[in-house]
């Protein structure tokens, strides 16, 4: 058997649960062994996570980034900006999405939660159709924040109480530093309005987070502003989620074991690129996908990872037991 | 078989229906098996099983609880956890046509009318009796039907099929359905379907499904180790036989395709064209149309219809095993994909025959319609305009169950396979 038709045949499941432990031990503690994949990180690697983070998540700098007096963000020197930008495009554009499904700390601490809920034998949730439509639309009201805010501070509009907005409310702030007995994120600050209204609603974010993902599969994800700001360049990227309309059934098995509760993936034919805004490119889809090469994972343009009927078999346990 | 007269007795309704239907049945496995050569040796397993049931009076589900179902979209996968065995109810006799004749109108569908017939007649060649029967909404005549079976005085559960599937709206009312289904199953056959016993008949179903595919793809090949009508018969069988014994008769059949493939065996004639069936479901013994074909040296190498393919094709796929995600698994299975005509859009049908076109190599599409049977009637326009969009040739033929008119058909059929030749060498 080639290269190819073993990764076909993979148990995914398990093989994006190892993958996923071991991004979350690289970004979580790879500090404390001199780790340091800079600022510009495309996931949330916590820069809250003091001297165990590998790298860090590029909100927090493009934050403060923003942030800085106007003479200065629009002189040479805020060219610093796109700087960290490209850095950041740079890691994005060999993962795409993957960032989300594979790597991202956060990302694996939900499927840790939804773990946990299985073991239960709880059922999950969903959105319906008009809740999904409408939900939608957040991580983009927060990128639009989480980017003008800074933007009103730097232009005196704002007091520096509210700097780095979208750190202060996200849960990773507070969950990641936990991993390393860290609980002093654990406090609402009252020293001053901004960052008193800021960090309870980060607090209440949290308690949401835990609660949501353990009802909903990847509860978080849906409102993410860096999954907002990833899909603007998702285009460019080199690692691509693929369609062949023509070979669809419409079967929706995609769609039935789709976190993020995406439906063109199963619904729309004649889109080839089929990265949808939330989707996280777990693989899950591909994975259960039983019709040969309807859905593929194409790398520079070559199929890397393709639905097959026997991958869809072996992974559903259907075959002959020996 | 003929039953020898007793002393005096005169034969009763029943056994004269019995014999007209053994007759019926056993003209045509004379053609199914004597009228070509080079059967595969497998196939003698479904040609014994057919003769046993039809002609023989053997029940294959003596002594079990045997559900009825009236369409494809039943989960067999539910009824098999609780314990039960789904037999699959649409009819195929011209014999019951004739009964099941007087419920419906003079232009309704064949395969309604035989379905009522034979429950009509109670003579139910799988068991020793159905009690229940299982009737999704599907076409306005099956919905009718209800009615009839239950003045017959059969239990029916009548299951609710949306007519749309493409809505988030469609699949919770079904996946509803399915939900109270599984309820209501268990109530039927006094078994409680358990988290272990769903996970294990998804599995068998599974199985039988592989197999399916796996001899299914082998007919892509040229040239074709196997002929369309061993495959309606195969999947036919699908309908009543004992799903291990069925599945493992069907991996018996794929060893010997297999082996026919690596050596080049050609099962059609040199230039047999290629066909894609569709439409209305040929049901045993109604396989007039594909024995027409097949005589007239066409090769069927596919087919899009609820009696074979879609039957079998789409599979169950669960992300959570456990009851609350494999019952909804199941319900997606026979509803998303499912390219019944009853539904408001169709464009999955077509777009399913063009994959099948491409994929399988054919040279063209025969579709079926059973004359009454508006749905696939009024898919017909839709249908041929796509083909015609994508230079596919296709007959249309509106056929019944009666035995009369062949003539007609077959010429038909033979000027459509000619032209098909024609074409291909004027390509070359």
């Amino acid at each position: 058997m080639n290269i190819k038709a073993r990764i076909d045949r993979l148990d995914w499941r398990r093989f994006r649960f190892w993958l996923q432990l071991a991004a979350f031990l690289l970004l979580v503690y790879g500090g404390r062994l001199a780790i340091d994949l800079g600022q510009s990180l495309p996931t949330f690697a916590c820069g809250y996570n003091r001297g165990a983070t590998a790298g860090v998540c590029y909100l927090l700098p493009l934050q403060h980034q923003l942030a800085q007096p106007w003479s200065r963000l629009f002189s040479p020197a805020g060219l610093e900006v796109l700087g960290g930008l490209g850095l950041f495009l740079l890691w994005f554009v060999v993962l795409n999405k993957a960032w989300c499904g594979f790597i991202c700390p956060l990302g694996t601490i939900q499927d840790w939660i939804t773990g946990l809920r299985k073991k239960l034998g709880i059922r999950y949730s969903s959105y319906t159709d008009e809740q999904f439509n409408q939900l939608r639309l957040i991580k983009y009201a927060l990128l639009l924040l989480l980017i003008f805010i800074p933007l009103g501070i730097g232009g005196q509009f704002l007091s520096h109480d509210w700097g780095t907005p979208f750190c202060q409310i996200c849960p990773a702030r507070m969950v990641i530093p936990l991993f390393n007995g860290d609980f002093s994120q654990w406090v609402i600050n009252f020293s001053s309005t901004g960052k008193m209204i800021l960090t309870a609603i980060g607090m209440f974010i949290t308690g949401l987070f835990f609660v949501g993902s353990f009802l909903k599969k990847r509860f978080f994800c849906f409102f993410c502003p860096m999954s907002a700001f990833h899909y603007i360049f998702s285009k460019f990227a080199l690692f691509k989620l693929k369609k062949e309309g023509s070979k669809c059934t419409v079967c929706g098995d995609c769609y039935r074991v789709c976190d993020m509760q995406i439906k063109p993936i199963a619904d729309n034919v004649t889109k080839k690129d089929i990265l949808m805004d939330d989707c996280i490119l777990c693989l899950k889809c591909v994975a259960a996908c039983p019709e040969e090469g309807a859905l593929r994972v194409d790398i520079l343009g070559k199929p890397i990872f393709e639905a097959t009927k026997d991958g869809f078999v072996k992974r559903m346990g259907m075959e002959k037991k020996q | 078989m003929m039953s020898e007269p007793q002393e005096r007795a005169i034969e009763t309704s029943q056994q004269r229906h019995a014999r007209h239907q053994g007759m019926e049945a056993s003209e045509v496995l004379d053609v199914v098996e004597k009228s070509f050569s080079g059967n595969p040796k497998a196939m003698q397993y479904f040609y014994d099983l057919f003769r046993d049931v039809y002609c023989n009076g053997v029940k294959t589900h003596s002594g079990k609880e045997t559900i009825g179902t009236m369409c494809v979209q039943i989960p067999d996968e539910i009824i098999h956890a609780a314990g039960g065995i789904p037999v699959r109810m649409c009819n195929g006799f011209y014999t019951d046509e004739e009964i099941g004749g007087e419920f419906m109108p003079a232009k309704s569908c064949s395969l309604v009318k035989a379905s009522l017939g034979m429950l009509k007649s109670e003579t139910n060649p799988y068991s020793d009796g159905i009690k229940t029967i299982v009737n999704p909404t599907t076409c306005d005549q099956k919905k009718k039907a209800a009615g009839m079976m239950r003045e017959m005085g059969y239990q029916v559960y009548d299951m609710e099929l949306p007519p749309v599937k493409e809505s988030e709206e469609g699949r919770e009312y079904w996946r509803r359905s399915v939900r109270k289904f599984t309820q209501e199953v268990t109530r039927i056959t006094g078994k409680k379907i358990t988290k272990k016993g769903l996970k294990e008949t998804i599995r068998k179903v599974g199985q039988a499904q592989i197999a399916y595919h796996r001899l299914n793809d082998l007919r892509k090949h040229t040239p074709v180790p196997i002929l369309g009508k061993d495959i309606f018969m195969l999947t036919n069988a699908y309908f009543f036989d004992d799903l291990e014994c069925w599945t493992q008769a069907a991996e018996a059949l794929c060893g010997e395709i297999e082996q026919r493939v690596a050596n080049g065996f050609n099962a059609a004639g040199r230039h047999s064209p290629r066909i894609i069936f569709t439409g209305s479901p040929p049901v045993f013994p109604n396989l007039k149309i594909p024995l027409m074909i097949e005589l007239a040296d066409g090769v069927i190498v596919a087919d899009e219809t609820c009696s074979s393919n879609r039957l079998l094709n789409d599979m169950v796929s669960v992300d959570e095993w456990f009851m609350y995600d494999m019952v909804d698994a199941v319900a997606d299975r026979y509803l998303k994909s499912c390219t019944c005509p009853i539904f408001t859009m169709n464009d999955d049908r077509i777009r399913r025959l063009i994959d099948l076109y491409r994929s399988f190599h054919a040279d063209g599409v025969i579709y079926q319609a059973f004359s009454g049977c508006s749905v696939y009637e009024m898919e017909q326009r839709s249908v041929a305009k796509a083909m015609e969009k994508e230079g596919i040739p296709m007959l249309y033929i509106e056929t019944d169950y009666s035995p009369s008119g062949t003539g007609q058909l077959s010429t038909r059929i033979e000027a459509f396979m000619e032209s098909l030749k024609a074409r291909r060498r004027n390509k070359r």
